[in-house]
C-alpha cells in the first residue's frame, strides 16, 4: 500500500513527478486492468484503454485537487475511457444481437480467456445489461468495491447504485432461466 | 432484499467468483515501462510543439520588423522625391516673364 499523501506531494515536485507516477502505475495497474478488461473483454483492447488511462492521468495531474483519493480518481478515468471505447466500438456494430454473437466467437477464440460455456453465458448476460448496470455489477460482484467508494468514482448516489446492482442481478438470473 | 440475496447466491453458485480472463506472461512486469516510455514520448512531442511555436513566433517578429523597416525606407525615399518635386515646382513658379524672355533670347 502506498502512502497517498507522500505521493501527492512528490507528484507536485517537478524533479520527483516521474518517479512518483511510476509508483502509481505499479500500484494500480492490476486493479485498473481488471476493471477495464471486464468491460472491454479483449486483452488488446484492455491494454490500449489502460495505457490511455495512465496517459490521461499524467496529462491531468496538475488538475488533480486531492479532493478524492488518487485510486478513486484513477478508477473514474479508467471507467470513462472504457465507456468511451465501447461507445466508439458500438458505432461500428449495427445491431446489438450481432455484438452479442460476436462476443461468443471472440471469447471462444481468445487465447487469454479460460472460461467454459457457462462463463461465456455469464459474459453474454453482462454484455446485455445497460452500461451503468454493467459497470456497477462488475465493480460490486467481481471487485467487491464498497458502494461508498463506487459513489465517488461514478458520481452517483448510493441508493441509485444499489438499485442498479439489484436490477443487474435480476436481469442476469432471468437471462439464465431463459437460456439454460 | 431477500430476492436479491437469493439471486446473488444463484449467480455465485453457478459461476463462482473465479476470473476466467488471463493476461500474457510478464504483462504486469513490463507494462509500467511501456507507459513511462509513452509518457516520455508525449513530453518530447509537447516540447517540440512548444519549440516550434516559439520559433514560429520569433520568425513572425523578425519578418514583421524587416517588412516594417523596408516600408519605412521606401517611405523615406518617396518623401525625399516629393520634397525635391515641390522645391522644383516652387522655383518654377517664382520665374517671371522677363526671365523667360531672356532665357528664350539667349537660346536663340
Amino acid at each position: 500500500m502506498i502512502d497517498e499523501a507522500r505521493i501527492i506531494t512528490q507528484l507536485k515536485e517537478k524533479s520527483l513527478k516521474e518517479a512518483a507516477f511510476n509508483t502509481l502505475v505499479h500500484e494500480y495497474q492490476e486493479v485498473l486492468y481488471w476493471q477495464i478488461r471486464r468491460l472491454v473483454i479483449s486483452h488488446d483492447d484492455a491494454d490500449d484503454v489502460l495505457q490511455n488511462t495512465f496517459i490521461k492521468a499524467w496529462m491531468a495531474l496538475d488538475d488533480f485537487r486531492a479532493e478524492s483519493k488518487i485510486s478513486t480518481w484513477l478508477f473514474r478515468i479508467a471507467i470513462n475511457e472504457s465507456l468511451n471505447f465501447l461507445e466508439k466500438k458500438k458505432k461500428n456494430t449495427d445491431i446489438i444481437s450481432n455484438a452479442i454473437e460476436g462476443l461468443t466467437n471472440q471469447l471462444m477464440s481468445d487465447p487469454y480467456f479460460d472460461g467454459d460455456e457457462t462463463q461465456i453465458l455469464l459474459q453474454k448476460a453482462i454484455a446485455l445489461l445497460p452500461e451503468k448496470q454493467r459497470v456497477v455489477f462488475n465493480l460490486k460482484y467481481f471487485q467487491e468495491i464498497k458502494y461508498e467508494d463506487m459513489s465517488q468514482m461514478l458520481g452517483t448516489s448510493i441508493g441509485a447504485l444499489k438499485a442498479s446492482y439489484h436490477h443487474a442481478v435480476k436481469k442476469i438470473t432471468d437471462f439464465f432461466q431463459q437460456n439454460d | 432484499m431477500k430476492d436479491l440475496m437469493n439471486e446473488e447466491r444463484f449467480i455465485e453458485e453457478r459461476f463462482g467468483n473465479e476470473n476466467p480472463f488471463r493476461v500474457p506472461n510478464h504483462y504486469f512486469d513490463e507494462f509500467p515501462q511501456r507507459v513511462m516510455k509513452r509518457i516520455a514520448q508525449q513530453k518530447r512531442r509537447r516540447r517540440m510543439i512548444r519549440w516550434s511555436i516559439a520559433a514560429m513566433m520569433t520568425g513572425i517578429v523578425f519578418s514583421s520588423a524587416f517588412v516594417l523597416d523596408n516600408f519605412r525606407q521606401q517611405n523615406a525615399t518617396l518623401e525625399a522625391d516629393n520634397t525635391q518635386y515641390i522645391e522644383d515646382a516652387l522655383d518654377y513658379s517664382m520665374i517671371n516673364n522677363m526671365e523667360i524672355a531672356t532665357y528664350l533670347t539667349e537660346a536663340e
